[in-house]
């Protein structure tokens, strides 16, 4: 199993980003060529894809503020 | 979907089944620039903003780094200039993806786009082509006043010598964008900003949705069934093909049948398709967020009268009144066609 993880955007230990869109739900199929999400920090949008194949599970819902670095997503 | 005559005389264009993958309307169109650059090196990208920025509705993000500045060029603010080299361009063989940003900035350089975009293929009898789009940002719905709120595709499709096309979704938009640079003709490639799929602008479920990865068109001057019903037909575009089918959906609750077509083109137009539906419903509702009179919205109305008079029970509009976009967000909300507006006009039309 392999961790999604909100990616590092701002240099503020205690920013918090955004879920902008979520492209797949949970359940899909994912590779590491899948567009599973688009995130923002402080306007600043950036493209989530997987680090290894297989079925996804998501652990936060669209629009939800989550701290940089958590845990957004598993994939098994 | 069925195979279908492309336009540009070459390969078959076939509108391919949707597959799973999603990605947002500005995702969609953002890959169909890149895949058509990739395999054609005379296409490129003009405009303010296109470079690192990406475009300020992000059409364009990220083709900068694959393309470099020579084939991404960001441009001084001088619309007549750079949309004339646009022109230039193409007429020298060239592909451009001319973007204009905001089409109510038109005023400045609408010499260059009437008079010469549109006009140069009929001037030189055919001998001279014009193989450019002309991408520009339409619509409101996000307090952004009068001067950059306007839908105006009914002024680009009145004057002949240009297609003009509007997508409502991530398919089409990719569809339409590839049949648009690998198009022979000047074409209007017009997507509404609420459309977009954008974090930053209201949220629509019908802004992402599934696109195949590899290139295709979507037929110029086809429009598409999205949903089908007896009671009432709604012709519309742009982001009142999302409202209508959300209406459509609560009315079906009621029995209420409503058929949605999105005309995806103005120019041409698809008039056979408006008939069809008429044919079956009797009851035309046009959906139009460009202003009302002298546009679209009586050219729909028209198709029908002019054909096929005897198949209207009921004909009714749901557009911008003639009255500049307000800024102020009630206001604004009071001339578009919302929602609650679409749902008034149908249950007139039923009554």
């Amino acid at each position: 199993m392999s961790e999604v993880i909100f990616p590092q955007m701002s240099a503020a230990a205690d920013a918090t980003g955004v879920i902008v869109t979520w492209f797949v739900e949970s359940g899909d199929e994912v590779t590491p060529s899948t567009l599973i999400a688009e995130v923002a920090v402080d306007k600043v949008d950036a493209e989530i894809y997987p680090e290894s194949s297989g079925i996804i599970t998501l652990l936060v819902a669209e629009e939800a503020e989550v701290p940089q670095g958590s845990v957004i997503a598993t994939v098994a | 979907m069925s195979p279908t005559i492309g336009t540009t005389g070459h390969a078959l264009a076939v509108e391919p089944e949707t597959g799973k993958r999603k990605l947002s309307t500005a995702k969609a169109i953002q890959e169909a620039i890149a895949q058509q650059m990739r395999s054609d090196e005379s296409v490129f990208v003009m405009g303010e903003d296109v470079g690192p920025y990406g475009g300020i509705f992000s059409s364009t993000t990220g083709l900068i780094d694959e393309f470099g500045p020579t084939r991404i060029i960001d441009t001084p603010i001088s619309e007549t200039a750079f949309i004339g080299l646009g022109i230039g361009a193409a007429v020298e063989g060239m592909r451009p993806v001319v973007e204009l940003m905001f089409a109510d900035f038109f005023g400045v350089c609408m010499d260059q786009i009437y008079n010469h975009m549109a006009k140069i293929h009929y001037e030189s009898g055919g001998n001279v082509q014009v193989p450019m789009v002309l991408m520009m940002a339409t619509g409101g719905g996000y307090s952004d006043g009068a001067q950059h709120s306007q839908s105006l595709w009914g002024t680009f499709a009145h004057l002949p010598g240009m297609k003009v096309v509007v997508p409502s979704n991530p398919y089409d938009a990719k569809g339409l964008m590839t049949a648009a640079i690998r198009s022979n003709d000047p074409v209007v490639y017009m997507f509404h900003k609420g459309g977009m799929g954008l974090g930053w602008m209201k949220k629509n479920k019908h802004s992402i949705g599934a696109v195949p990865e590899e290139p295709y068109e979507v037929p110029i001057g086809r429009a598409r069934v999205v949903r089908e019903g007896t009671d009432v037909t709604i012709v519309t575009l742009a982001l009142s093909v999302s409202h209508s089918l959300d209406v459509a959906e609560k009315l079906e609750q009621e029995g209420i049948s409503v058929e949605v077509i999105d005309l995806r083109s103005l120019v041409p137009l698809d008039r056979e398709a408006i008939i069809a539906s008429v044919a079956k419903t009797g009851r035309l509702i046009v959906v139009d967020e460009d202003y009302q009179s002298f546009g679209l919205s009586g050219e729909v109305i028209a198709s029908v009268a002019e054909r096929k008079p005897e198949l209207l029970k009921h004909v009714s509009r749901v557009c911008v009144p003639d009255v500049p976009l307000p800024y102020a967000s009630q206001l604004e909300y009071a001339v578009l066609p919302t929602p609650a507006r679409i749902e008034a006009a149908i249950r007139e039309a039923i009554a």
